[in-house]
């Protein structure tokens, strides 16, 4: 359980049985794979484990039988729908069924989910001879768990997405920058790196709030997905920092990607209705290139030294990685 | 190859000892710069290859102590490359490191499967390279 923490891995019956067999070392092979894994800084990310299990255990996938549940749940209740004259108080019962069904987070326990669709099954049961009709309520219910659905698909999808602003989370943006770091050593194109940190946030928070903090972090992740290019990664690195990926990118078309953002910002301000009236949110940018053969957190150090500088000299401005006196 | 595993160990001994030899297999101009920049300052003697083909015959004229294997290029890929190096006679003794962007579970299986001494995701620097070489007794 422990390593299971240490490399951020949900704890699913799945991942316990790869880290279980890790262990204990049954299998040379698949303790090899998960070493090498390891070594290279991989990250556990959904595919990588559903690859692991599906090699290593069995050809059925945690998420394909998650969603397979949650299908058959969708069927259950379509076909309670099909079925007129149910009691209201029954319904009643029902729908607090459902309620609980729909709030509570299926996606990481298989156990769980299945529990629930017993428990609506047994439900659907006890109404299905009943007479008053209550079709209209049994569809809003249908509907919920569509909603339900479609959350659970969410949930195994956006593990790479940061939650409040929709944007990569730093996970993900760890793993963006192996492979194109990796993809640009081959190629020999250039890498550039964006590190972007809002002016005076701690301001912002402690003046207006942070609800309001939240609200100015989201509509800078808006801007800068509308500002960067096609091929350009946006991640929240952490707090209040936001960064960019450019592949084929030099520092001098960074710089220019950069000074879009910050002009988007200027000409598309976050209109708030606060007391005191907010002063416009501005940012700071630093800009630096991957060298092929440095280490990842080098390329990290040399931008976020260029924004460093951004900082002192004035904030609200660009700075590239260069020699500083 | 016995003798210069053992010897390898032991730390200090570096200057009167024969330099190790790495064929770096890679049709990337720029993974190959780099690799020999980094092999040679770790002290290597550095050959290289654009493909798979070319590395062969370079084993069969002479076998390295290491081979840093990429995956995908053109005339023979890495993976044919350390089947055909396995099967020639002296072919079991030169350590194989994969280097490549490949991540997934399913290549890094084939390579061990097929006789990979090691894995090496890109991007590498020098301090994965030389841990990688350590783990395989490569690093004098």
């Amino acid at each position: 359980m422990a390593t299971l923490e240490r490399f951020g891995v949900p704890a699913t019956p799945a991942n316990y049985a790869i880290w279980y067999e890790y262990h204990a070392g049954q299998s040379p092979n698949l303790q090899r794979t998960i070493d090498v894994l390891i070594s290279n800084q991989a990250i556990f990310d959904e595919s990588t484990l559903q690859e692991l299990y599906s090699t290593f255990f069995s050809s059925t996938k945690e998420a394909q039988a998650v969603r397979n549940t949650s299908l058959q749940a969708l069927e259950t209740l379509q076909e309670i729908v099909g079925v007129a004259d149910f009691a209201r108080d029954d319904a009643h019962q029902f729908g607090a069924t459902l309620r609980g069904f729909a709030s509570k987070n299926l996606g990481t326990s298989l156990d769980n989910l299945k529990n629930l669709i017993e428990n609506l099954v047994l439900d659907s049961k006890k109404m299905a001879g009943r007479s008053e009709y209550v079709g209209l309520r049994m569809r809003e219910s249908a509907d919920k768990i569509e909603a339900l659905e479609r959350n659970l698909q969410d949930a195994l999808r956006d593990s790479s997405l940061d939650g409040l602003t929709g944007v990569a989370n730093r996970r993900s943006f760890d793993a963006i920058m192996r492979k194109t770091a990796g993809e640009a050593m081959n190629s020999g194109d250039d890498l550039a790196l964006l590190m972007i940190d809002i002016d005076h946030f701690k301001r912002v928070n402690d003046t207006w709030g942070h609800q309001t903090g939240d609200t100015v972090l989201q509509h800078l992740a808006v801007t800068l997905q509308k500002a960067v290019r096609g091929g350009d990664h946006v991640a929240r690195y952490g707090g209040e920092e936001f960064a960019v990926i450019l592949p084929r990118t030099d520092v001098k078309a960074a710089v220019n990607v950069a000074e879009n953002i910050r002009q988007a910002l200027a000409r598309e301000p976050l209109q708030l209705d606060l007391e005191p009236p907010m002063t416009p949110i501005t940012v700071s940018i630093g800009a630096a290139c991957y060298e092929p053969g440095d280490p990842l957190a080098e390329w990290v150090g040399r931008t976020d030294a260029a924004l460093y500088h951004a900082k002192k000299e004035g904030r609200d401005r660009v700075e590239f990685d260069r020699v500083w006196n | 190859m016995l003798n210069s595993i053992e010897c390898g160990i032991s730390e200090g001994a570096v200057s009167n000892e024969v330099p190790r030899s790495c064929l770096v297999t890679d049709d990337s101009a720029m993974v190959r710069k780099i690799a020999r920049r980094l092999l040679t300052g770790l002290g290597f003697n550095v050959d290289e290859a654009e493909n798979g083909q070319v590395a062969l015959e370079k084993c069969q004229e002479r076998m390295p102590d290491v081979v840093l294997l990429d995956w995908n290029m053109p005339v023979m890929d890495g993976l044919e490359f350390l089947q055909a190096l396995r099967r020639t006679e002296d072919g079991k003794n030169p350590t194989v490191i994969f280097c490549t962007t490949e991540t997934d579970v399913e290549h890094i299986q084939k390579a061990i499967e097929c006789g990979a001494n090691e894995y090496l995701m890109k991007p590498f620097d020098r301090d994965s390279l030389s841990s990688k070489l350590a783990v395989v007794h490569m690093l004098q």
